[in-house]
């Protein structure tokens, strides 16, 4: 028993170099989706302090909304823009009838507001587009599709699938824009004003509402990089909500509001996930991807309450 | 004018300390619970017992389960869901293995179960706070679903992976199972959801009471005033399991008669919270029109369209439901965030100077 | 600047006070957080009885000081000895349970409950009735309640206050939360009691009322008072001796007259480069 917890598993990473990198590659992958859930979180989290729960909807609403075009007979592209468009659109309606109305509430009640809106788009995007899993048009937009097989010498092959390799990318340049865009242009530095404190920033003249509808849109975004990424690896379907709550553990990891963090985060557990389950797995009955990241980040919790980088917390009264 | 106490002095701690100091209010609570005890066994034919009032009394239970830790002790938990969950599976291992017992006494008892993996997940609570919080109840809700369905012991092995509730009497007279008659499944949970609000409402105007919601309010001031945060937080972590689990416990043995882990999931948790949120964080009553709300509210919109006319498919329907359930709260938060009970002081303030609005 | 340190440290012309009469002995106290030191090498003490204020231009560590008396900070050298003998480290329930009290520079009241409740909470301590006798409630619980509703409303008598015994605290103007703050500590009853900045943001009027109430604790119950203020003039009246704090080192102690004529002081507040 003992053997099989603390050697075993990694005898046999080392005896299969190829399958342990091909478990590697797939929580390299795992880990990339989930931050760029987590991404969109931080965007809104930075901007307004909500922890916006109806990212992981947003996702699947922006993936159904994509396909909805494109079946409907829209070429991909102009699909596309048009789902930009649209994201644009919720993202100033939420602005517009949840966020302003609701400004200066506490926290729990914003909490709140995001998880009715979470219902609200659940109702919207099954009325509009059906319950039903769709395919993602990852082919139509140009995505690539295929494998490539690494050889290792004598040690067998890695296989890695090409959109995984675009999502990797995809999520890279992301997180660089955004960087950019939060760190050198106005609006990023109204932004940051605008989450450190929202009266100051009203002082100096930074529109909230603008802002927020800029967040919301970027969010929007983001939610619609990953619909599709997330798409074309499976389907583009109400579970992925389920997968979106593994967000949370990955902020805790990275902190509220850094955008690296939530890289980082979203890699460490995606690596956590995948060989915890593939290596430990096995000894309590398999399965356990569905509660292993809120473990290691409970665990990380424990050593560091403040996450990976947040600062130490000095208490004062 | 309708709501005014005025004439009615208090000559006696005993008497300002009442639940109900004010005679109008002692006189609504008799007229509802005159209802409930009465007037809906009467009237109410068995669609509206089983699918109305018995689950509207269970979710009723467990918002104030989750109105204790959340609402009361300001410890943020998404593990509701899970924590009925344990309460479901102990009664019904309970029962399996004393048949004999009372089924009753088995429900309370699987309270004790639920209290005791709900402390040991309010451990962290010392340590971590708010949305981070959260996460440690996260893991609660996935780490024990898993369990449910990974551990065959839990439900006795049965081939379906459900636990299906055996038919028991109490008196002669059958209590559990699907052939129990409504009438007497909603007396037995109407019975034990108000006593257990009885016994909280009286928990919390006391010294305990109080002691969560320093903890609520400003942790660090209540530590200097001589509360120890960890045995506070974990008393409301295990009251509130212990109701939620008995909660349950219920929803099971009284309700669906026979339960899957996905009965428990996280969208159960969600749904409490809601109830516990618009019903109003810290009130009792609240948890009780929080719980109408999002229960009641579904059933009514699925058969509106019908008594109406209407020929629209159950699943346009189902996602309606959705979509106004998620526009309602939305709308109830910006009216009043406080919820449903804040909006009742309000009506009830408002009345008290009616016809002047001052 | 050493001289004169040492020559307030040990007042003349004031009889050195037995042991006996020593409430509270702060040793050598030094409090850092990370590389910033926020109180060095403090030692001063508060006999029973008095009114000791604690002074100091911003940032001089004065709330650092009350932090570690009530145990939320805990200091990396020095001692503190409580009724003559050495404290260990504690936390601050366990400061509490040993009858320190204290007020908050901001006011840190209990915000969803009302005034009532906010001065019973004072009294969790001294409550201990379990939680079936409180399930219960009639019996034994309620008699404990009504018992310490008595002394409550005794200190809502005393700060006046009657009026707004049942309104939610949050809906109170700043002056009146102080003083129910100030009645949540009485409610304690505790020897020692810490008041930080009891009069930050009040009118004149808030402060002569306060500042009546901090007297007739002081002499009619008999607490030890501990108090951080910037109101000079208060401060000079009220107190019975002063230290003063300047980037956490004290610069001078002893009764108001001496500390005003001290150099350092006069320095301190009016600016001298360091």
């Amino acid at each position: 028993m003992l053997y099989d917890i603390f050697i075993g598993p990694f005898v046999q990473m080392v005896e299969m170099p190829d399958f342990f990198l091909q478990v590697l590659w797939e929580g390299f992958v795992a880990g990339i989706l989930y931050a760029l859930i987590a991404l969109g979180f931080v965007l809104i989290f930075k901007a307004s302090g909500v922890f916006n729960f109806a990212q992981g909807i947003m996702v699947v609403f922006a993936g159904l909304t994509l396909v909805g075009f494109y079946e409907s007979g829209v070429p991909a592209l102009l699909a596309l823009l048009l789902t930009i468009g649209v994201m644009g659109a919720l993202a100033y309606g939420i602005e517009r009838f949840v966020m302003r109305p609701l400004v200066n509430q506490p926290d729990i009640i914003l909490l709140m507001a995001t998880i009715g809106l979470t219902y609200f788009l659940i109702g919207l995007g099954e009325f509009v587009f059906g319950g039903e899993p769709k395919r993602m048009i990852a082919e139509e937009l140009g995505l690539p599709t295929g494998s490539t097989a690494i050889e290792m010498g004598e040690r067998g092959l890695v296989i890695l699938q090409h959109i995984d390799i675009a999502a990797a990318v995809i999520a890279i340049l992301m997180v660089t824009a955004l960087g950019i865009f939060f760190n050198k242009t106005r609006i990023g530095r109204a932004l940051r004003a605008v989450a450190d404190d929202h009266q100051a920033a009203l002082s100096v003249g930074i529109s909230l509402n603008q802002i927020w509808a800029i967040v919301w849109f970027a969010a929007g975004l983001v939610a619609l990089a990953t619909g599709i990424m997330w798409g074309a690896r499976s389907d583009v379907s109400f579970a992925l909500e389920i997968v979106a709550f593994k967000a949370l553990p990955v902020l805790i990891l990275g902190g509220f509001t850094s955008i690296p963090g939530a890289i980082i985060g979203g890699l460490i557990i995606g690596f956590g996930e995948k060989i915890g389950e593939i290596y430990w797995g096995g000894l309590v009955g398999g399965g356990i991807e569905s509660w292993l990241a809120y473990i290691i980040a409970l665990i990380f919790l424990l050593f560091r309450p403040q996450g990976l980088f947040g600062e130490r917390i000095i208490e004062r009264v | 004018m309708f709501y005014r106490e005025a004439g009615q002095f208090k000559t006696s701690y005993e008497a300002d300390q009442a639940l109900f100091p004010i005679r109008q209010d002692r006189i609504g609570l008799a007229v509802i619970l005159l209802i409930a005890f009465v007037g809906i066994p009467l009237t109410a034919n068995d669609f509206v017992l089983t699918s109305i009032m018995i689950p509207f009394l269970v979710f009723s239970l467990s918002a104030i389960g989750l109105n204790i830790l959340t609402g009361f002790a300001g410890q943020l938990s998404l593990g509701t869901g899970a924590f009925m969950g344990v309460g479901a599976y102990a009664a019904y291992k309970l029962t399996s293995l004393f048949p004999d017992v009372n089924v009753i006494v088995m429900v309370l008892c699987s309270g004790f179960f639920s209290a005791a993996i709900g402390a040991v997940f309010g451990l962290p609570s010392l340590r971590i706070k708010g949305l981070y919080l959260a996460v440690t109840t996260l893991a609660a809700q996935f780490f024990l679903e898993w369990c449910f369905i990974r551990i065959p012991w839990l439900y006795n092995y049965n081939a379906s992976g459900a636990i299906e509730i055996p038919s028991r009497d109490m008196f002669g007279i059958l209590v559990t199972g699907p052939e129990a008659t409504p009438l007497t499944r909603y007396f037995i949970v109407l019975a034990i959801t108000s006593v257990i609000a009885l016994l909280m409402a009286n928990v919390l105007r006391g010294r305990i009471g109080r002691s969560w919601m320093m903890i609520r309010d400003m942790d660090i001031a209540a530590e200097l005033m001589g509360i120890r945060p960890l045995q506070t937080k974990l008393l409301a972590f295990a009251v509130s399991s212990f109701i939620c689990g008995v909660a349950g416990a219920m929803m099971v043995f009284f309700w669906l008669s026979a339960a899957e882990p996905s009965s428990y999931s996280i969208k159960l948790s969600f749904q409490i919270l809601f109830m516990v949120i618009l019903g109003g964080l810290g009130s009792l009553s609240g948890a009780f029109m929080g719980a109408a709300f999002i229960w009641i509210l579904p059933v009514v919109l699925k058969f509106v369209p019908g008594m109406l006319g209407f020929d629209i498919e159950a699943a346009t329907v189902e996602h309606l439901t959705f979509m106004i359930v998620g526009a309602l709260i939305i709308f109830f938060l910006i009216v009043e965030p406080h919820g449903f009970a804040r909006l009742w002081q309000i009506g009830k303030q408002k009345l008290r100077v009616w016809p002047f609005p001052y | 600047m050493n001289a004169i340190v040492s020559n307030l440290a040990q007042p003349v012309g004031q009889p050195k006070t037995a042991e006996r009469d020593l409430l509270l002995r702060v040793d050598n106290v030094s409090l850092s957080f990370g590389g910033v030191k926020a109180i060095t090498n403090i030692s001063f003490d508060i006999q029973k009885g008095e009114i000791r204020a604690i002074i100091g231009p911003n940032g001089a560590g004065k709330t650092s000081m009350l932090n570690v008396i009530n145990g939320f900070y805990h200091p990396q050298e020095g001692t503190i000895t409580w009724r003559g003998e050495v404290r260990r480290k504690m936390k601050p329930y366990e400061a509490a349970s040993q009858g320190i009290a204290r007020t908050f520079q901001n006011v840190a009241l209990f915000k969803g409950m009302t005034t009532l409740d906010n001065i019973m909470s004072g009294r969790s301590l001294k409550m201990h009735r379990n939680f079936l006798w409180q399930m219960a409630w009639f019996g034994p619980a309620r008699q404990e309640e009504i018992e310490h509703r008595r002394k409550v409303e005794d200190i809502i008598d005393f700060l006046e206050i009657q009026a707004i015994r049942k309104t939610p605290v949050g809906k109170l103007p700043y002056g009146l939360q102080k003083r129910v703050e100030l009645g949540r500590a009485l409610a304690m009853e505790p020897e020692l009691l810490l008041l930080d900045e009891p009069m930050a943001g009040m009118n004149l009027e808030e402060k002569e009322d306060m500042s009546r109430f901090i007297v007739d604790v002081n002499q009619e119950f008999g607490t030890t008072i501990a108090l951080i203020e910037h109101d000079m003039g208060v401060v000079m009246d009220l107190s019975d001796r002063v230290v003063v704090l300047d980037y956490g080192k004290k610069i001078a102690d002893g009764p108001p007259e001496e500390v005003q004529a001290s150099q350092a002081v006069i320095d301190a507040y009016l600016g001298v480069s360091h």
